[in-house]
């Protein structure tokens, strides 16, 4: 219901309109199954702490920290980025916490921006802050400084889409190995299983990193994945535009122009603004 | 609800070999459950949510929560004077506000385009409101669970002037219009507060304020649209297209809705009923304006018309001003 129907042909007022939608699209859509189960989960882990002041006052305070995006502080990573709305609290959190540092201009490692990571999420992986400073740094010398806001964009880009760039990064790898487009097989959002072997080839990878793909073909075979991807993806006019530029495009090259694009902070953002009732 | 309460508690009945210490705790996690009384908490709020199907599921359950909580909270603190009649504790004037913010309440459950789940709010809120002095029992004898109001026999004539009043400013603010747009409006819908409103007003006045809250809020939408706001206010100009573009869509917007279930014998009811479906028909039509026509709209502006600007509150008032003429003085 968050990030896919963001695309501006369908506004979020038709649900008003069409009571048609069955109960259980309207449930899944909003994730509130996995909120209320969350929520009792936690009630039996915390017993005597959570019944207080009463089992409806836990519910009502729960669900009002879902509903302002305060939910994810302090959680394990499972539960962060379990759903959409739970990923853009989490990196609305992260910049409402660290603004300053933006404000400062100081530059930090990778390892200090996983460290400010750990400090709101104890179990926050390395790989995935590996994987947005690659986009900033374009593959190249990770262990370079990285301004905030630089760092936070190109996050914000590989944390919320992350299922998506997989695939995107598996077509690109099967592009550059010489694969006809029509015969790269589209992944669908389970394949993810195979990535760690794509992970293990660093080296071959910098080598081909200098080539890159036609730009027009790796924006079909996007086009092809977005048709039938499941999950929540970048607006296809984004992608497009960022596609547009070059002659050759690397994958992170592609990121990169992803992550700067404008439109893509707006529609990660949006979301907690309709949340908290701000006219858009 | 049983299988998701099973899940919840995590484990499936205890396979050979596994510690018995798992099946007892999923067993006590579960007597704890219903000691508190959680299926039944969340039965009742899903049945609501469902009911209501808001734009914003995680915005409502807080809601409903929230307002349960507070609802159990102060039923508790009233309740434990006994049996004596109720007005120690709370004066009528707080028993007042607090009968207007469950109103309020009931009456943000469904959007107005939602008739039957709006209309049933617009009558609980209502029965809520007109009842009138001290009663035999505080009102807050728990409501079930999921949070309806008992079968209370409704005890005045109609709900007080100044109470209907302040209602609809309520729901004029809370729906994002500032005081001075909405002040005309509520000056045609007011009612003295010596007089006793009767249903059919009541619910008039609601549904026009709450589609006029949704008006003004399409308004500003439109205003963002035409005009930057780095650049500063948009061109007098172009809002005065936008606004034509406006009036144009409500004055082709006709047709009864024949839906209401108000006694059709009753004139005043009638002439209320037309103005409530017109109100509806309003948002329908200036959601319906096109970006092409205001592309149009815009495009014409740009060649001629007055100089200068128009800022925001400008252009909210005429837009609020197009709506209100429309609006027939409650007499």
């Amino acid at each position: 219901m968050f990030i896919s129907t963001l695309s501006p042909e369908s506004t979020s007022t038709m649900s008003r309109f069409n009571c048609a939608v069955p109960v259980d699209e309207y449930l899944a859509d909003s994730n509130v199954l996995f909120y209320l189960s969350d929520a009792v989960t936690q009630l039996l882990e915390h017993k005597e702490e959570y019944t207080q002041f009463g089992v409806i006052r836990y519910f009502a305070e729960y669900f009002s920290s879902v509903k302002n995006s305060n939910h994810i502080l302090f959680r394990e990573y499972n539960y962060i980025r379990a759903t959409p709305h739970n990923r853009a609290s989490f990196i609305r959190v992260l910049w409402r916490c660290y603004r300053q540092i933006g404000k400062s201009g100081d530059l930090l490692s990778m390892l200090e921006y996983r460290s400010l990571l750990q400090l709101l999420c104890p179990d926050f992986p390395a790989e995935m802050v590996q994987s947005a400073a690659r986009i900033v740094l374009m593959d190249d010398a990770i262990d370079c400084l990285m301004s905030f806001s630089d760092f936070l964009y190109a996050f914000q880009l590989q944390f919320y889409y992350q299922e998506f760039l997989d695939s995107v990064l598996m077509i690109y790898q099967d592009l550059l190995s010489g694969k006809s487009p029509n015969t790269v097989i589209v992944p669908t959002s389970t394949s993810i299983e195979q990535l760690p072997s794509v992970a293990a080839e660093d080296n071959d990878r910098e080598e081909q990193q200098q080539d890159g793909v036609e730009p027009s073909t790796l924006a079909q075979c996007i086009d092809a994945l977005c048709d039938r991807f499941k999950r929540s993806h970048p607006p296809r006019s984004c992608m497009r535009e960022a596609l547009e530029q070059t002659d050759k495009v690397s994958y992170y090259s592609f990121l990169m122009s992803l992550a700067k694009h404008e439109a893509i902070n707006q529609t990660i953002e949006v979301m907690y603004i309709q949340r908290e009732g701000v006219a858009a | 609800m049983a299988d998701k309460e099973k899940r919840r508690s995590g484990t499936t009945p205890t396979p050979p070999g596994m510690p018995e210490s798992k099946a007892t705790k999923s067993d006590s996690d579960r007597e704890f459950l219903s000691q508190v009384g959680v299926g039944e908490l969340l039965r009742g709020a899903i049945l609501k949510m469902i009911e209501a199907r808001s734009d914003d599921p995680i915005g409502f359950l807080a809601d409903h929560f929230c307002h349960l909580a507070s609802v159990t909270e102060t039923g508790t603190a009233g309740c434990s004077d006994g049996d004596q009649l109720n007005n120690g504790p709370l004066s009528a004037g707080a028993q007042e506000q607090q009968h207007l913010n469950r109103a309020l309440w009931h009456l943000r459950l469904a959007h107005h385009s939602q008739r039957s789940a709006f209309s049933n709010n617009v009558r609980v809120a209502y029965d809520l409101l007109n009842l009138t002095g001290p009663r035999r029992r505080q009102g807050e004898v728990p409501e079930g669970p999921d949070g309806s109001c008992i079968d209370t026999p409704t005890g005045g004539g109609g709900v007080r002037g100044g109470l209907y009043t302040q209602t609809l400013q309520c729901l004029c603010s809370e729906g994002g219009v500032p005081a001075s747009t909405s002040a005309p409006l509520l000056q045609r819908l007011h009612c003295q507060d010596h007089e006793a409103v009767p249903h059919d007003v009541f619910r008039h006045g609601v549904l026009t304020c709450a589609v006029f809250s949704d008006y003004i809020r399409q308004a500003q939408r439109l205003y963002a649209e035409v005009c930057c706001p780095d650049e500063g206010p948009a061109s007098r100009a172009l809002c005065l297209a936008v606004l034509g573009t406006l009036k144009e869509a409500l004055e082709t917007s006709q047709g009864c809705d024949a839906n209401c279930s108000v006694n059709a014998n009753n004139p005043k009811a009638n002439s209320c009923l037309e103005a409530s479906a017109k109100g509806i028909r309003y948002l329908e039509a200036s959601a319906k304006i096109s970006p092409y026509k205001l592309a149009q709209a815009i495009a014409g502006a740009q060649t001629r018309g007055p100089g200068g600007d128009m800022d925001a509150k400008e252009f909210e008032n005429a837009a609020a001003e197009l709506f209100i003429t429309r609006v027939k003085v409650v007499s």
